[in-house]
């Protein structure tokens, strides 16, 4: 989570402007706070234990941030988009439905597999802390809603489908990541791609021709691999 | 032990309904008054966490809904986590003879899951704190129960993997491993989330939509549509 190259302030008189310190300070406070939650679990942590990983004064951390609670939010957030950076990057552009869905779940499943102190901080860790961290997944939840709902228009029985459908599907493949995450087999979570596009897609297009989409996936070319 | 297993009649703390009894040692079996303080903890730390959610709870709340002393609570718990997981413990032990008992009454499969996730909405509405407590609060109650919410969900599985006997080869071909666990995901999840907003009155208005996704993967939609409506 960290920026590969973290800036040095340059020698002599020249100062890097105070906002771009204080960005890379707030980021720094964010990644200790990550790297703390995933080591002790929400409610063990401190802000002295966040003070002492992010190397600051504990005046620093409350210039930043009003708690723990907004601290861990932030970092929650910032995973988050993260993981919807690739989503909307992979399938944004993509007209076919069920292809659409199928670079969207790829590239959600990449980011679990390639990022997973991020992903847990977002879909594990954020269940266990504040009620500002639950109401947060809640909403980033229903940003993939959308993704689906198209689903409707291009189904032949899309009107008659349950009106919390989107809610559970996303809920499924969610739950799946979740039980990988927890025990530590993210690496492998790609390989659901396959099963978990059919289940995403069968209830819109019905059996056969979501295993046809998956089929069709298979050969065509990858999602955009992750831009670091 | 030498001292008398509870506080003096005269004393605060001394339970309501035993003050009745003649004062000093009320010749109850020791064993009978453990598991009644060992409830009344359990159901007091339940009135407790709905009042004050699960961070604001402290022991002493815990002990004035239960009416019993702060050492009787440490007679029965070493922590407020500990005196959770059972009371997390004995709302998921009921909640899951309730939901077999629908489930065994019927014959066929697709009316058992039925029953079964009637029977799930049900004691969850009827019972809003405990919903609350098992599904909201045990998320925030320390790793322990975390690992039992995690474990109750996955105890569902089951239920749905039932559903694949006497299918046909192209059916069970559209199933995959995780089938059921996103089933089972996807519907805790529409009801946690109603829990969560505190719309517990909205849980047996889910009950089609949760039968129609759950079955589809077996039956079809329009079959599962009709075994959702079946009364």
């Amino acid at each position: 989570m960290a920026s590969k190259s973290t800036p040095r302030p340059l020698p002599g008189r020249h100062q890097l402007p105070r906002e771009f310190i204080a960005q890379h300070q707030r980021a720094r406070i964010v990644n200790a706070l990550a790297l703390e939650v995933s080591e002790k679990g929400y409610r063990s942590v401190t802000v002295a234990d966040v003070v002492k990983r992010a190397g600051i004064a504990r005046n620093t951390f409350y210039e930043n941030f009003g708690s723990k609670e907004d601290c861990f939010l932030a970092a929650q957030q910032f995973a988050m988009s993260a993981a919807l950076d690739r989503v909307v990057a992979a399938a944004g552009e993509i007209d076919e439905w069920p292809r659409r869905v199928a670079a969207g779940l790829a590239a959600f499943l990449g980011f679990v597999a390639e990022e997973p102190a991020l992903a847990r901080t977002c879909m594990v860790e954020a269940l266990a802390a504040a009620p500002s961290s639950v109401r947060y997944y809640e909403e980033s939840l229903q940003s993939f809603v959308s993704l689906f709902r198209l689903g409707r228009d291009v189904s032949p029985h899309g009107q008659e489908l349950p009106e919390t459908l989107e809610e559970a599907l996303i809920g499924g493949v969610f739950w799946i990541l979740y039980q990988r995450l927890l025990d530590k087999d993210a690496a492998g979570v790609e390989e659901l791609l396959p099963e978990l596009v059919e289940f995403t897609l069968t209830p819109y297009l019905g059996a056969e021709a979501a295993c046809a989409a998956v089929a069709e996936g298979d050969g065509a070319s990858a999602a955009p691999t992750s831009r670091g | 032990m030498s001292e008398p297993v509870n506080p003096s009649v005269d004393s605060p703390e001394y339970p309501p309904e035993l003050a009745r009894l003649p004062p000093g040692r009320h010749g109850l079996p020791r064993e009978f008054v453990a598991r009644n303080q060992r409830e009344r903890l359990i159901a007091g730390l339940a009135e407790a966490v709905a009042e004050n959610g699960y961070a604001g709870t402290t022991i002493a709340h815990i002990t004035r809904h239960a009416a019993v002393s702060r050492r009787t609570f440490y007679e029965h718990f070493s922590s407020k986590d500990e005196c959770f997981v059972a009371a997390y413990d004995t709302v998921m032990a009921e909640l899951r003879r309730r939901v077999d008992e629908a489930f065994n009454q019927e014959e066929e499969w697709p009316q058992a899951a039925r029953a079964g996730i009637a029977a799930m909405l049900e004691f969850l509405t009827a019972e809003p704190h405990l919903a609350r407590l098992s599904m909201v609060e045990a998320l925030v109650a320390g790793p322990v129960v975390i690992e039992r919410y995690d474990a109750a969900i996955q105890g569902l599985v089951p239920y749905f993997e039932a559903g694949r006997q006497g299918r046909s080869a192209e059916v069970l071909a559209g199933l995959s491993p995780s089938t059921e666990e996103a089933l089972v995901g996807g519907m805790v999840s529409l009801i946690s989330r109603r829990i969560f907003a505190d719309r517990t009155e909205e849980l047996e208005s889910l009950l089609l939509d949760l039968v129609e996704f759950a079955l589809t993967p077996y039956l079809g939609s329009a079959e599962a549509a009709k075994v959702a409506r079946q009364g």
